[in-house]
């Protein structure tokens, strides 16, 4: 069976450094794989080569089982994209912003469409009508979420998607993202956060030094260890 | 609707949502509409008062009394040039040139051009005029408008949103594009407007509209500089400050460099110059109003030989008008050998400046502007050329009359008294040898011609500036 997402032996230099050194993993329909790692591990880097955004030195990578180098117009159209800054415009109000975008993507969706997705991520309705400029990180945090939920893409690519969110909004986006793998979205998503990443993944990649260091899966429904995790992330041993 | 409408509608959104860029938009609005208002004001005054003038000084020539025809030679004439239409948008080369001249025998006046050593200065950078609002103020709008469009979305993030969403960054340097062009095109409406009223007053529509044309092509280079630098560059700061240093290049530091180089490569000497080295030459020809000088022995006996008399008191004409007319023609030859010289001079000086056009967009439109407005200094040249040519035939057909209607002996006896004076005039119908006199720009055909090099260098700025943006475009990272 195809992998939505995958990549093999995915290597990357930038300016004279190894970012990425011989990445494998793939993830099936329907799963959610966080790849967790420290500040400058890799992570993002990973994450943009699936976009295209970064030209693999070695290796590829593939979605739906096509290199998004030979297709990337094909990779991007699969994928709805979720950057760490919630990286939207200002001088918008929400409405105005998710129908912008989704003009871009070539998809349209109408005020109620919208509304539903802005219910479904939490956005007060008394805010959907104001400038972004006047927004917290986490509700821009939101809009941008309803914006990939709106773009129905079947690949969602996460980047420190609670970074900056309170513990309520992290639970509440936990069980969204949760909610959409269900749905049979395959859901890819970068972050720092042990305990983040064991709640709602299916699976946990350690990345280090621009390499799979370890690999931890939820089993037998339950939840993935954090203690374990977390005692690899720091270094102190590798499952 | 396509995505590159798109991103220029929001791109416009944005404009509209900046009071910095409404008041930046407003205040240049202003500036052109009142400049628009008093230089057609200005130009629609001169144009029907040197009309007026012109009539007013042939009426005076044909209404003055019996005279001497000599003392008509001297009393002279004035050939004006009334602004073309189009001067209301591009007044050009006038202000330093002049735009009157007063005839006279054995006279060329026309000396304020050389005299300011304006060669290549050519006008336009000093004056606010609505030509100089357009080469110098909405390139600066554009800078302010443009400098950030592209690269803000790289700064706040948004870019990488925007392609992630399957757009390139052709597709959004494209939509950049058209939002700027949208500027463009409002900011053309005025001088449409000047161009439509220019047509109405007697313009060529060809020669309105090509100019319009000019104009549009100008802005699009300065937009798609600006648009290249908002690509290729990282930060917002950066690029406002490369493109003001651009504006400064193009705008200020390239002309003068221009008019200096024009002036050193091809030195033209003033009027006062060449008008001392001809007066040596001059005095050669002999003086025009002494029959007897020596310079004219030989014209005296071949005019003898001629009518087979003996003396010039038994010729059947006025030896003296023969001499005047002889005198005028030798020393018109002479001054208009010095005259062309000096006008090819400045000529040279004036191409030499316009192939700075490949060094600044600035250049390559001013010339253009004024050529097609017909306010350049080959229009003026012409005049120059055309008054010439109405104050040598009058000149010349007063000495006629002198030789052919006033008696020789009473012309040498008409200091004696009074009535020998009187005697020695010739009736005033003679004046009506004053041809009419009305300057008319060259045709359009001729003035597209001319601004052909200048346009085309502003066509390879576009084509230049825009395949810097394609490439820097394709190559978009975030």
């Amino acid at each position: 069976m195809i992998s939505p997402l995958e990549a093999r032996s995915l290597s990357l230099v930038r300016e004279g450094n190894a970012v990425l050194d011989g990445v494998c993993f793939a993830v099936q329909q329907g799963e959610i794989f966080a790849l967790l790692g420290g500040n400058g591990a890799g992570k993002s880097s990973t994450l943009l080569t699936f976009l295209g955004f970064l030209e693999p030195s070695g290796g590829e990578v593939l979605v739906n089982g096509a290199s998004v180098s030979s297709d990337v117009a094909a990779a991007r159209n699969a994928i709805a994209y979720l950057p760490e800054a919630a990286s939207l415009y200002g001088h918008m109000n929400a409405y105005e912003n998710l129908d912008y975008f989704l003009d871009l993507a070539g998809k349209s969706a109408g005020r109620s469409e919208i509304d539903a997705a802005l219910e479904r991520v939490a956005l007060p309705q008394e805010a959907r009508k104001r400038r972004l400029q006047s927004y917290s990180k986490g509700m821009r945090q939101k809009t941008a979420i309803a914006l990939a939920l709106l773009r129905e893409t079947p690949i969602l690519l996460l980047d420190e998607p609670t970074s900056g969110l309170d513990p309520v909004a992290i639970d509440e986006f936990h069980d969204l993202v949760k909610a959409l793998a269900t749905g049979g979205q395959t859901i890819l998503m970068v972050t720092h956060d042990v305990y983040g990443a064991c709640q709602v993944a299916d699976r946990v990649g350690l990345i280090r030094g621009g390499k799979l260091v370890g690999s931890f899966a939820a089993e037998n429904g339950e939840r993935i260890d954090t203690e374990t995790v977390h005692a690899a992330f720091a270094g102190r041993g590798v499952a | 609707m396509s995505a590159v409408t798109r991103i220029a509608r929001e791109e416009w959104r944005l404009w509209l949502r900046s009071k910095v860029v409404i008041a930046a938009a407003l205040i240049i609005a202003v500036l052109l509409a009142a400049t628009s208002f008093l230089t057609i004001d200005r130009i629609a005054s001169e144009q029907s008062q040197r009309l007026e003038q012109q009539i007013a000084a042939e009426q005076t020539f044909f209404a003055q009394p019996d005279r001497h025809p000599h003392r008509m030679v001297h009393y002279g004439h004035y050939a004006f040039r009334p602004p073309p239409p189009l001067a209301m948008f591009e007044p050009g080369v006038d202000a330093v040139t002049g735009q009157s001249i007063f005839l006279e025998g054995h006279r060329q006046n026309t000396a304020m051009f050389a005299d300011t050593k304006a060669a290549a200065d050519l006008g336009g950078f000093a004056a606010l005029t609505p030509a100089s609002l357009y080469q110098l103020l909405l390139p600066l709008l554009l800078i302010v408008l443009g400098h950030a469009m592209f690269l803000r979305e790289r700064e706040s993030g948004t870019l990488a949103v925007m392609l992630a969403q399957g757009q390139s960054g052709v597709t959004l340097a494209m939509g950049k594009a058209a939002a700027l062009l949208g500027v463009i095109v409002i900011f053309m409406l005025p001088l449409i407007g000047v161009a439509a009223f220019s047509v109405s007053a007697g313009e060529s529509a060809l020669a309105a509209f090509t100019l319009v044309g000019g104009y549009f092509l100008y802005l699009c280079v300065w937009g798609a500089i600006v648009l290249a630098a908002s690509v290729i560059l990282k930060q917002r700061a950066v690029s406002l400050g490369v493109l003001i240093f651009a504006w400064l290049f193009a705008a200020l530091i390239v002309p003068r460099f221009a008019i200096n180089t024009s002036s050193a490569a091809i030195d033209a000497p003033g009027k006062i110059e060449s008008d001392l080295v001809m007066l040596a030459e001059q005095r050669k020809l002999g003086d025009g109003h002494n029959a007897a000088d020596p310079a004219f022995q030989q014209l005296q006996a071949q005019v003898l030989e001629e009518y087979e008399v003996e003396t010039i008191e038994e010729l059947p004409i006025n030896w003296r008008g023969v001499v005047a007319s002889y005198s005028e023609a030798e020393l018109t030859d002479l001054l208009n050998s010095y005259t062309e010289e000096r006008m090819g001079l400045e000529a040279s000086q004036s191409r030499m400046f316009d192939l700075f056009g490949v060094a600044s967009p600035t250049i390559a439109i001013s010339s253009a502007s004024r050529t097609l407005a017909g306010t350049d200094l080959a229009t003026h040249h012409r005049f120059l050329r055309e008054a010439e040519t109405l104050r040598f035939d009058f000149v010349q057909a007063l000495n006629q009359a002198h030789a052919e209607q006033l008696d020789y002996t009473v012309d040498i006896n008409r200091s004696n008294d009074a009535a020998s004076s009187q005697r020695a005039r010739i009736n005033a119908a003679s004046w009506q040898v004053l041809n009419e006199f009305r300057f008319e720009p060259d045709s359009a055909d001729e003035r597209l011609a001319r601004s052909g090099l200048t346009l085309g260098i502003l066509l390879g700025w576009l084509i230049f500036a825009g395949g810097v943006v394609v490439f820097a475009a394709r190559r978009v990272k975030i």
